[in-house]
This record gives C-alpha cells, structure tokens and sequence, in this order.
C-alpha cells in the first residue's frame, strides 16, 4: 500500500498579488472551524449560550472565535490560530443537550481577498450585491462563485473578505480567482 | 432569470436554486396502493399559469423553498417555507 502523505489543497501556493497592485489574495492558515447543529426548539437556547447571533447575513464575533449564521439553526464557527481538535471539543462540551457539531477545519480553505479592487474582483464572479451601501463588516453569506460553492465573511470595510472553499474545489477555484484578479 | 426571495438569505439568482418539482402533491397512505402510489410518483399536471413548486436553495443556506410562479410569464407570485400554505392567485393567467 502507498504511503499516505499530507498535502496542502493549493500545495505551497500561499499569496497571489495583482501586477497592478489593486488586488492580493492571501491563503489562511491554521484557523479551526466546526459547523453547529442547534437540536429542534433549542437554536435560541444554544445561541444564548454561545453568544452568538441568528440573523442571516450577519456574522457574530466572540473573543475567541467568528459564529457565521448557515441557515436557521446552523452555523459556522471559526476561529484564527486554534487548535482544530480542542477547538471542536471546547464546543462540542458548550453545548452539550443543546445541539450537535461537525469539524470542518480541513474540508474548506481560507482565501481572503483584500487591495483597493477587492469588490471589483468580487463583482466579477458573485451574485450578491456588496456594494457599502448593503454589505459592511460583519456580512456574511453562502453563495456560489465561478458556479463554486463559496461562503463569504466580510472581515473589513475597507473592504476584504474571507472565502470559504472546499478543499476540493480550491485549485479550481485558485486559477480562476488569480486569472481574475490579474488585470486588477 | 427568475430572482427567488428565500425566506432565509433573501433575494437570491435562480442559478443558486435547483427546481424540485410539484408542491402540491401529497403522499398518499401507505395502504392506498399501487395506482395512488403510481400517481403521486410519476403524473403531473402541466398547467399553463400559477404553479407552486418546490426550489432547493442548495447554492445557499440547502433549505427548500416553496414558490408560486406563474409558468406562462414566469412571475414569482410568493415564496415561502415548506410549511407555510401560499396564495395562489385565482387568475390562470394575469390579463
């Protein structure tokens, strides 16, 4: 049998920056997230408990991790430099009676988007109207780009925002994003 | 392209929805035998104006979405959750 080996989704590749200097693209490392389950009748309670809010479309900040609502009782909880399996653990114990929770640390990668283009690039593959008029720090939402499932955390007004990709999807989605980005 | 309000995400692009069929045909009882069974799997109507059908949102928050839209102008009508018992406009079609 083949020796199995670990291996980045995107390999070694970590940054891309436009020639033009309007857009970087930066691949994040080393954050945790797990998806939460709220059990039938307790998505309040468990929100209560976690401190986190049910509003689609907009995500809550903890101290110690982002609560990214998915849809009516379910979120995404990420957390930057955090161990994934304590991580999951810690949360899985919070919220015991109250829901389930499912690791995801590895199913996804992490691109954030930022440079003074940001939204142009943006605009060139996602539905949802980002302009600051409607969407600001803390805007968050699940939508396809470049027909990739994607999940989109605003994490600036400068802007930039954060891409949720499925490993699996993330080479793909990588060459069209810095195809895009390169004449920005 | 149809623009589908999701009761959860909102105003969404029908390319994030997948059509999933008539929403008003129910499961017949599990005695009710071979030709109800038949029926409910397999024969639609094919109405020329308002139809609820269901949409799944699996390009956004994966819920089922319940939509009366008129299939001769392609008007949303109204959108809805699953349990929710939608207006269906009297009209066949509007004048």
């Amino acid at each position: 049998m083949a020796d199995l080996q670990t291996a980045a989704p995107l390999g070694e590749v970590s940054e891309f920056s436009a020639d033009g200097g309007g857009a970087v693209l930066q691949v994040r490392p080393d954050f945790a997230m797990v998806q939460v389950f709220a059990k039938t009748g307790k998505a309040g309670e468990l929100a209560q408990k976690l401190d986190i809010v049910s509003d689609p479309g907009k995500a809550g900040d903890t101290s110690s991790f982002a609560a990214l609502p998915l849809s009516p009782g379910q979120w995404m909880l990420i957390a930057d430099n955090a161990n994934a399996n304590t991580f999951g653990q810690e949360i899985t114990e919070q919220i015991s009676g109250l829901g389930y929770v499912s690791e995801q640390s590895d199913a996804r990668i992490c691109i954030r988007v930022s440079g003074p283009n940001a939204r142009d690039l943006m605009a060139r593959g996602c539905r949802l109207d980002l302009h600051p008029s409607v969407t600001a720090k803390g805007f968050c939402a699940q939508t396809q780009m470049a027909q990739v499932g994607v999940l989109i955390h605003q994490v600036s007004d400068e802007p930039a925002y954060d891409l949720y990709v499925y490993a699996g999807f993330a080479r793909s989605f990588w060459h069209w994003l810095t195809e895009t980005a390169a004449q920005f | 392209m149809h623009q589908i309000d999701c009761p959860w995400c909102g105003v969404r692009d029908e390319a994030e929805f997948q059509y999933q069929g008539d929403a008003s045909v129910t499961r017949p009882d599990p005695d009710a035998g071979e030709d109800d069974f038949f029926s409910y799997v397999y024969v639609r109507d094919n109405p020329k104006g308002w139809h609820t059908e269901w949409w799944h949102h699996n390009g956004g928050c994966r819920q089922w979405v319940k939509v009366v839209r008129n299939t001769a102008t392609h008007e949303i009508h109204a959108t809805g959750l699953p349990r929710d018992g939608l207006p269906v406009p009297q009209a066949r079609l509007k004048p």
